[in-house]
């Protein structure tokens, strides 16, 4: 992987994180309003789930170019 | 029968209201890849001056306008980086010379 791609998909990551965290917040937010009587806990959890899927995703994207793909034949 | 109803209305209501906002979120790719949420963060900086001008407008005041900030924190973080590291590879060479200077000193003192 080039520097230059390397930067390129940190940037991707920093994004999707700040997406992610913003939308498990809201996600959050309104689960604990309807459902939980105002608790914290469920933003918690919401910011927790978001931070953990923009992990994944990091993870998943700078993992990329070291996976060996299968070549399956038409049959 | 609407004392029976109304709790089941009110559960009906509320599981439509968070069933609606992460089908949302679903929906617009937020929970998506990573491409798709770097996507999504760009299409909404780029929606929020036009909703700010609605919401000034529809209010009718003028928000003080945003003072242009002509400090850049990216090119600050990098000069900062770079001017730490070029200090850190030159710091013994530049040690070594005021030492020498130093001794160089002390020694015509004795002289």
């Amino acid at each position: 992987m080039s520097e230059k791609e390397l930067g390129k998909k940190l940037d991707r990551c920093l994004a999707d994180s700040a997406v992610k965290l913003g939308a498990g917040l809201g996600l959050g937010i309104v689960f604990s309003v309807v459902f939980f009587k105002r608790h914290t806990w469920p933003v918690a959890f919401g910011l927790g789930m978001g931070l953990g899927m923009a992990y994944t995703n990091c993870q998943n994207d700078l993992r990329a170019p070291y996976l060996i793909q299968r070549n399956i034949k038409e049959q | 029968m609407a004392a029976n109803l109304f709790p089941v209305l009110k559960l009906a209501t509320k599981v439509t209201i968070a069933g609606g906002a992460l089908y949302v979120t679903y929906d617009s790719g937020l929970l998506g890849g990573s491409e798709q949420g770097s996507e999504v963060l760009g299409k909404a900086k780029a929606a929020i001056p036009p909703a700010v001008d609605e919401w000034v407008k529809y209010f009718g005041f003028k928000l003080p306008a945003f003072p242009k900030i002509g400090f850049s924190p990216i090119e600050a973080w990098n000069s900062g980086v770079q001017s730490s590291i070029s200090a850190l590879s030159s710091g013994p060479t530049a040690l070594g010379g005021y030492t020498n200077q130093g001794l160089q000193y002390l020694k015509d003192l004795t002289k």
